[in-house]
């Protein structure tokens, strides 16, 4: 481009010159007191990060805690029992009225008012229903208290023991009929 | 500890040449001491994205350069944009003689904000017209006219100065 620029030239020859400026005095005091704010702040942080870690270590330890505690339970999942005392007396009447009607369903079958294949028929069928008592206390685990899902659930203990006492009238006829017809035989 | 040792070495390796960039683009002895020690600080602070792609003394300029610049930012320039008037600004490139070097600083010094500016980041950093309008904000034509003042008050200050001595 240009030929010679003096002003340039006067200048890029001294840049080492000019590159070396001194700051005012005690400069290097002042950034000693910088630099140990500094690091002042970073022993804060530090501390932060320790509170912290400290923090997680309990939680973790807490949480570990409840959950052995609270394992047993898991295992046993969330029931009617769990919402209220009153719905867990609901809960009882209608599971002692189911298991007693399972008990006298299978006193039958023992005594063979029902044949094997028509007791395991049965079972099945019960099963299926399991599948949704299992689907209900899902529910309940997501929302505990809704009463949609309690009424849900008292209405499947109700047809369960419905069909139950159902079965077991029948049975109950059926072993008065054979009784009967053994009587008339005799 | 080791850290802080370390620090103050390389404080004391750069503060001169970090000192004299912050001091060419502001223009005052405390605000050029506070950006280059800020600037020391956020180096420090950030020392592991230095990647050694350049030479540490580079890298840590560029910070200083950026410190400078953001806290210059804060004042209210003036630039001089082109007009007719000064569109043909022609450039008096008379040969000064010899000069000492506390006396280019002091010429430099004594420049307008705007003029210093450009000249230090042009001349000295070596940006290009482009890079410094988009810096400060300004056209590339009033970068290139700021530079060519500058140049040209310079030589104007070192010339009396020249007189003065002699005389």
């Amino acid at each position: 481009m240009k030929e010679k620029d003096y002003i340039e030239k006067v200048i890029l020859d001294n840049l080492d010159a000019l590159d070396g400026m001194e700051p005012p005095a005690g400069h290097f005091e002042r950034f000693e007191e910088r630099l140990k704010g500094e690091s002042k702040v970073r022993t804060i942080h530090w501390n932060m990060v320790w509170k912290v870690a400290a923090a997680a270590v309990f939680l973790f330890l807490a949480v570990n805690q409840a959950l052995i505690w609270f394992v047993p339970k898991q295992t046993q999942p969330l029931t009617l029992a769990a919402v209220s005392p009153q719905y867990a007396e609901v809960e009882f009447y209608y599971t002692s009225s189911i298991r007693t009607g399972l008990n006298n369903l299978n006193s039958l079958a023992g005594e063979g008012v029902i044949s094997a294949e028509e007791n395991q028929m049965i079972h099945q069928e019960f099963e299926a229903l399991e599948n949704r008592y299992e689907e209900l206390l899902k529910d309940l685990q997501a929302h505990p208290g809704d009463e949609r899902v309690i009424n849900a659930l008292i209405e499947y203990y109700q047809n369960k023991l419905n069909v139950i006492t159902l079965i077991l009238n029948k049975l109950q006829e059926v072993k008065q009929q054979k009784n009967e017809s053994h009587e008339k035989e005799v | 500890m080791g850290e802080r040792k370390a620090q103050s070495e390389l404080y004391s390796m750069y503060y001169r040449s970090m000192y004299s960039v912050s001091l060419r683009i502001l223009g005052n002895a405390t605000d050029a001491e506070d950006a280059m020690q800020e600037a020391f600080l956020s180096a420090f602070r950030s020392i592991d994205s230095y990647q050694g792609k350049v030479s540490f003394g580079a890298w840590l300029r560029k910070i200083v350069i950026n410190r400078s610049l953001d806290q210059l930012k804060k004042r209210k320039m003036k630039f001089e944009e082109v007009t007719e008037r000064n569109a043909g600004l022609e450039e008096d490139n008379t040969y000064i003689g010899e000069v000492d070097v506390r006396r280019i600083h002091k010429a430099i010094q004594s420049l307008p904000d705007g003029y210093r500016v450009v000249l230090s980041l042009h001349l000295v950093e070596g940006y290009d017209h482009e890079e410094i309008s988009q810096i400060l904000n300004i056209s590339n034509s009033a970068s290139r006219t700021q530079y060519l003042r500058a140049k040209n008050k310079l030589r104007e200050i070192l010339k009396n100065q020249e007189i003065y001595l002699f005389n």
